[in-house]
């Protein structure tokens, strides 16, 4: 399902399946078991709730994945970022918190020094959304 | 080009200078003896909260993120100085770099410095370390370098930590600066309320430091 770039939408858009957007969202952005693409052209000023995230256009908001965000070359985000795993391109643009164990990640023990091991944190069930078609275009 | 850092594995580290925001230069990979200081530090903070001031590098973050469970602000102070040089508006550097520092007192485990101070002016400098003095914890660490050479600033240096005592170092083009150049002595003044855990002069004459607030 794509998001033209001529489209722009304001409020709440949810969804149930993989959405690339090209357009212009501002609000919120919620696919919470599915794969979110931000293109290149796409201009985005919105919470923004995937399982996975990748950013190659412009974002202005959080981000949060159950599984893992990517911000490629061309992507710019100004916000902040939870998820288990993130990957920033280099050229890419960010400012703003990371935050990789709110979605219940283990850190692994390679870099540390011999220290006591930190109590594992249980991974967090992904809650399962209700299917719900996306918002129609105002 | 000389390359900045000469310690570990030096390799020619000539740039070639492209106005791309990373340029392609040759990369360094260097050991360091400070570094796993810096790590044993965050170490002991069951979820660090950390500070880059550096431009985002997808390698710190996976290695900090993953590897130390740190929370991490990317604030790229470097960025901003490059703007504020190209416009020719260094004077209100100060400033602006503060007001990216605007965050509550004690809220900080660690920061990554890198060589933002050899661009900065003295009395900016001065305005960044006190304020980034506040902002740690009892514990916390601040880890940097400081060039000890006056020589103009011609790059800028992306440090990538490659793993617990490694770094990768690549060059880009920078608009032209002198480099400030803080003594040992005014450095501990600079970062007043600070003990110097851990300094070591490299042979580039860049004297790589970890300080750290007493609890």
């Amino acid at each position: 399902m794509n998001i033209g770039k001529s489209v722009i939408i304001k409020g709440d858009l949810s969804g149930s399946e993989d959405l690339t957007i090209e357009g212009q969202v501002e609000g919120k952005i919620e696919l919470r078991q599915n794969i979110l693409t931000i293109g290149t052209n796409a201009k985005i000023k919105a919470q923004v709730f995937a399982k996975t995230v990748i950013v190659q256009g412009e974002v202005q908001g959080n981000v949060t994945a159950t599984e893992r965000v990517d911000i490629r070359d061309k992507g710019s985000v100004d916000g902040d970022l939870s998820a288990p795993r993130i990957a920033i391109a280099d050229g890419a643009h960010f400012r703003g918190s990371i935050d990789m164990q709110k979605a219940g990640a283990k850190p692994a023990d390679a870099a540390r020094p011999a220290e006591a091991p930190r109590p594992a944190e249980a991974g967090k069930p992904v809650a399962a959304g209700s299917p719900t078609p996306v918002a129609a275009v105002r | 080009m000389p390359a900045l850092f000469k310690w570990g594995g030096r390799k020619d580290a000539s740039a070639s200078v492209r106005p791309s925001p990373v340029a392609e230069t040759p990369e360094t990979l260097s050991t360091s003896k400070v570094l796993p200081r810096l790590l044993a530090a965050l170490a002991t903070v069951p979820s660090p909260v950390l500070m880059d001031l550096g431009p985002v590098v997808g390698g710190n973050i996976a290695f900090f993120g993953e590897q130390l469970a740190c929370k991490i602000f990317v604030e790229d102070l470097f960025a901003e100085v490059e703007r504020q040089a190209q416009a020719g508006t260094r004077e209100g550097l100060g400033d602006v770099l503060l007001g990216r520092l605007d965050r509550p007192k004690g809220s900080l485990d660690g920061v990554l410095c890198w060589d933002l101070f050899d661009f900065l002016d003295k009395p900016t400098g001065q305005a960044i370390a006190t304020r980034l003095v506040s902002l740690l914890r009892p514990g916390g660490v601040i880890y940097g370098f400081f060039g000890q050479a006056s020589t103009e600033l011609t790059q800028y240096t992306r440090f990538m930590v490659e793993g617990p005592n490694t770094m990768r170092l690549r060059t880009g083009p920078a608009t032209p600066t002198k480099r400030s150049v803080i003594l040992s002595r005014d450095l501990n003044r600079m970062f007043d309320g600070l003990a110097v855990a851990e300094s070591v002069l490299l042979k580039n004459s860049s004297r790589e430091t970890l300080f750290r607030k007493p609890f």
